[in-house]
């Protein structure tokens, strides 16, 4: 109490919203890129690009169609394997990774078309999120099956721990009322809060989304906005994100870094990208006249 | 009974009777958590002892506003013990509404459910001074709010706990200095004109209106109900408070305003209150969901909701039905109706109550042809709810039944308005002396406003607002709104507009329901080019003049109504559209707008001449306008003889 009155008293300014002005956590280095070069056959489809992700932030990958974005995401999270260049995540390097060592060590993602288990439940394809929160080890791989199919004690106490866990997610991204709905009669805005919501019940440390807002009417659009700073100021989640609407990019990212023909034009804060003159030549035409 | 006269007495003698039994649950997480009588008071007292810690005291305000939570619940009951007058707010009121319930109350204090309420409330904040505390229940995304004056609910609790110890006996003096005759919460009327009336309830009220109400219906300790109508509707009070209190049963608040019938299936009512929309969407739900269905289990569910339909209404009824009936409908029960209610969450209601408006036969016969025992009542804010009530086994979809115990009911000779006197009258309107005088006499009869009748089965009917009913020149009742609702009952007509109000006779103007007048026309092979086309076939005339007649029928059983049976109609080529402005965007016909536009249509319907030329300026979809015209055919409507009350026509 006393310490919130003691804040309060720099703001003046007292109308909706949270009063605090910045209040980011923002960390160290989490993830960094460096002079990455992808090429499938002739085709370059990334070169030297070096970028970091700090912790706490949210990063949003910017540039025109064909500019390598979703490359870079297949980079990190290691479904690509990059000819040239390191990838240093947790102070780790390395540059080929699997994708689900990625998800072992805390990197989840959202993909540009949605990918879900169509015939299963939400709360179902929610639950496969927690795989990767399960031991590892083959010995109690086996054990599990065995006593999931049994339904005995620790396998009974496991599954509700993490259906506890998921509920937590279902409440979080409001999604209540589709809980027991097959994700393939689900609207398309609400399978992709299904996706996001499998991402974050790997309770990941790094968020990779791919263009989490293709497709969304505006009210759809708000909604994810919200659920997307949610995440990152609730769980402090970093989030790396692809996105074309550039209202969305400016209002909710902390950085963006702008590719353009597999290279990296620009890279700093909203307001510096959007001043950048490459930037405005590369993403809205250059002007002729 | 009890001689508890106030909701934290009634919260005491519950917690003593009936300590272990459930009193509230919520769905939480994907669990139905539930709190006991027991830990019901414990937690009031919490929050009152924090509410006090705050400064909260008597003769305060305290705006409540979110969803149905048992968290708000408490809050108004810890307000209530403090002696502090609870005011519950529609929670999607925008900010402007917002704004003039707080200052017209003269808020202090606000229980907001979550960011959203708290966010409306800090955007008018500067404008209500008077303003001070917020206390918030959820703190999901609040985290970054530093403003002194919001707390959250735990907080509160925990400065409640810091409370009792100082002060242990401070909750049972407060509650104790509280009597029937205080003020027991305002609750805001939307009003259609001007702004909303702050209608003060006082404990008496409430209560007694809820022991009538339990003593009448046999609520028992174990009715299950789901609290999922707005906390600031008087009927959420009465249902989920009040006679809850009253007869110590259990509510149950929904996980989400989007899973309710979910939650509705889950809990498995015994009780439940829904308005006529409502019933109306589920019967929706469930005739698509039909269509959908397999070949047999569409035969089946035909056949016997065909059966339920000449049958059910009467077994419900306990009316003499044939042996082999009765089988047939216990079949149907396994195979259909009993299935079809567990779908719904119908399986254990034992009264299902609908009021607020009229009702389609055909919706309220479907419900009740498969067992479920519906019911309507008529209420008001000012009444405390209840104004009359069907009683068991005398149920008819267009009236609203007969006076509830201790309520008086009398019509207005003149203008035919209804009014009523109770226990549950009203003490005032808050701060609003001239609408109180306007609305209540001094002898205590309320002006509801509606005009209506008692049928022949003594019950009342509500056929309009007051102020719209007109008389034909012989100075017969003339009330547009019911028989249009009537003639909008059939599926092939969308909207009646009838004439009559200083006329010697009732005429009407209807458009058809392309969607089902063109089904019908595939079926039976009539070609049709578009709208204008089929409303002219002589085909459509004939259904609609059986419609009608049927109508007329309907009014010649009641003598107040029986002379003004529609004697001519016409239809019209074109929807009535609320781009035209001949609608209200929520559907309801401007009625001086249509006669206007239609004056040539409206003489020619009193004229005699059965032919007309109808141009009218309509403004298309994408936004152009022009001029559609058509030559109209006016028929006569076949009319009845009042039946049975000869008196009366004569």
């Amino acid at each position: 109490m006393d310490e919130a009155a003691a804040t309060a008293e720099d703001h003046t300014d007292d109308k909706a919203g949270p009063a605090t002005g910045e209040d980011k956590r923002l960390g160290d280095i989490l993830l960094k890129v460096d002079n990455i070069s992808l090429s499938f056959g002739g085709v370059q489809a990334i070169s030297e690009v070096s970028f970091d992700i700090r912790e706490h932030e949210i990063l949003a990958i910017i540039g025109p169609n064909g500019a390598g974005k979703t490359s870079m995401l297949n980079v990190i999270n290691g479904f690509y394997h990059p000819q040239l260049g390191t990838i240093t995540y947790k102070g780790k390097t390395r540059r080929q990774m699997k994708p689900h060592a990625a998800a072992r060590q805390g990197i989840a993602r959202t993909f540009q078309n949605v990918a879900l288990f169509r015939g299963m439940t939400t709360l179902d394809n929610i639950m496969t999120g927690r795989v990767p929160r399960l031991p590892d080890n083959l010995f109690s791989d086996i054990a599990n099956i065995f006593l999931q199919a049994v339904w005995l004690g620790p396998a009974k106490k496991s599954e509700m721990e993490q259906r506890a866990f998921v509920e937590r997610i279902i409440d979080f991204l409001e999604i209540q009322a589709i809980r027991r709905v097959p994700v393939g009669r689900l609207p398309y805005g609400l399978q992709k809060r299904v996706e996001l919501g499998r991402a974050l019940a790997m309770e990941p440390d790094l968020l990779l989304l791919d263009e989490p807002m293709a497709g969304m009417n505006l009210e759809e659009k708000e909604d994810m906005s919200r659920f997307i700073l949610d995440v990152n100021d609730e769980f402090g989640t970093t989030i790396a994100l692809i996105e074309h609407d550039m209202g969305v990019v400016m209002d909710i990212s902390d950085r963006v870094v702008v590719l353009n023909y597999g290279r990296k034009i620009a890279d700093g804060t909203p307001e510096q990208v959007q001043s950048n003159p490459e930037v405005v030549d590369a993403y809205l035409g250059v002007g002729h006249g | 009974m009890s001689t508890a006269d106030t909701f934290p007495k009634l919260l005491e003698e519950n917690a003593r009777l009936r300590g272990d039994k459930p009193s509230i649950r919520e769905k939480n997480l994907g669990i139905w958590q539930s709190w006991s009588w027991q830990q019901v008071r414990g937690e009031v007292r919490a929050m009152a002892h924090g509410l006090a810690a705050l400064g909260l005291k008597r003769g305060d305000r305290i705006a409540v506003i979110g969803d149905n939570r048992p968290q708000l619940y408490w809050g108004i009951v810890a307000a209530q013990a403090l002696g502090a007058v609870p005011v519950p707010v529609y929670q999607d009121a925008v900010a402007r509404e917002l704004q003039f319930v707080l200052n017209h109350a003269e808020i202090r204090y606000a229980l907001a459910e979550d960011q959203e309420q708290v966010d409306k409330l800090l955007e008018v904040k500067d404008e209500c001074a008077l303003l001070e505390q917020i206390v918030y229940d959820d703190p999901r995304g609040m985290r970054h709010y530093t403003q002194p004056f919001l707390h959250s609910l735990a907080s509160v609790e925990a400065m409640g706990r810091e409370h009792l110890k100082e002060h242990p006996d401070y909750y049972d003096e407060q509650m104790a200095q509280g009597g029937g005759s205080d003020t027991a919460i305002f609750l805001y009327t939307s009003g259609t004109t001007g702004s909303p009336k702050g209608v003060v309830l006082t404990f008496d009220n409430l209560i007694s209106v809820s022991r009538m109400s339990v003593e009448m219906e046999n609520l028992k300790e174990d009715e299950e109900t789901l609290a999922y109508l707005p906390m600031a509707w008087v009927g959420d009070n009465i249902f989920s408070i009040g006679q809850s209190f009253v007869a110590g049963f259990c509510v149950n608040c929904p996980e989400s305003g989007a899973t309710v019938m979910q939650d509705l299936r889950e809990v498995g009512p015994t009780y439940f209150f829904a308005p006529p929309r409502i019933f109306e969407n589920i019967l929706t739900t469930v005739m698509v969901r039909m269509q959908d269905a397999g070949w047999l289990k569409r035969k089946m569910f035909d056949f016997f909701m065909g059966h339920a339909r000449k049958v059910g209404v009467r077994l419900l009824q306990k009316e003499s039905v044939g042996l082999w009936d009765r089988i047939l409908y216990r079949v149907g029960e396994v195979l259909v109706y009993g299935p079809l209610k567990n779908t719904l969450g119908f399986s254990r209601v034992r009264r299902a109550y609908t009021a607020g408006e009229a009702i389609g036969p055909d919706i309220f016969d479907f419900y009740r042809s498969i067992g479920l025992n519906m019911k309507q009542l008529y209420g008001q804010t000012e009444a405390s709810v209840f104004v009359t009530m069907q009683p068991d086994n005398e149920v008819y979809a267009d009236s609203v039944g007969v006076a509830c115990p201790g309520v008086e009911l009398r019509i207005d000779d003149d203008t035919r308005e209804v009014l009523y006197r109770s226990a549950g009258v009203f003490k005032e309107y808050y701060k609003n002396e001239e609408a109180t005088r306007e609305t209540k006499t001094d002898d205590g009869w309320v002006h509801t406003g509606d005009a209506g009748f008692i049928d022949h089965n003594g019950h009342l009917r509500i056929i309009d607002r007051a102020k719209d009913v007109g008389k034909l020149t012989d100075g017969t009742l003339f009330a547009p709104k019911y028989l249009e609702n009537k003639l909008k009952f059939f599926p092939f007509i969308r909207e009646a507009v009838a004439f009559g109000d200083g006329r010697d006779f009732v005429t009407a103007m209807i458009s058809i329901d392309l969607e089902a007048v063109g089904a019908w026309a595939e079926r039976n092979n009539v070609v049709y080019s578009g709208y204008r086309d089929l409303s002219m076939k002589p085909e459509v005339y004939e259904i609609v003049r059986e419609n009608i007649a049927q109508v007329n029928r309907d009014l010649a059983e009641d003598s107040a109504l029986a002379g003004s049976q529609i004697h001519r109609f016409v239809l019209l080529h074109k929807e009535l559209d609320a781009d035209d402005g001949e609608l209200t965007r929520t559907r309801k016909v401007r009625r001086n707008f249509v006669a206007e536009r239609y004056q040539p249509v409206i003489d020619a319907l009193y004229s005699g001449r059965d032919q007309v030329r109808c141009e009218v300026e309509t403004t298309f979809e994408d936004g152009r306008t022009g001029t559609t015209a058509a030559d109209l055919v006016i028929a006569d409507a076949e009319t009845t003889a009042p039946s049975g009350d000869l008196r009366a026509a004569a």
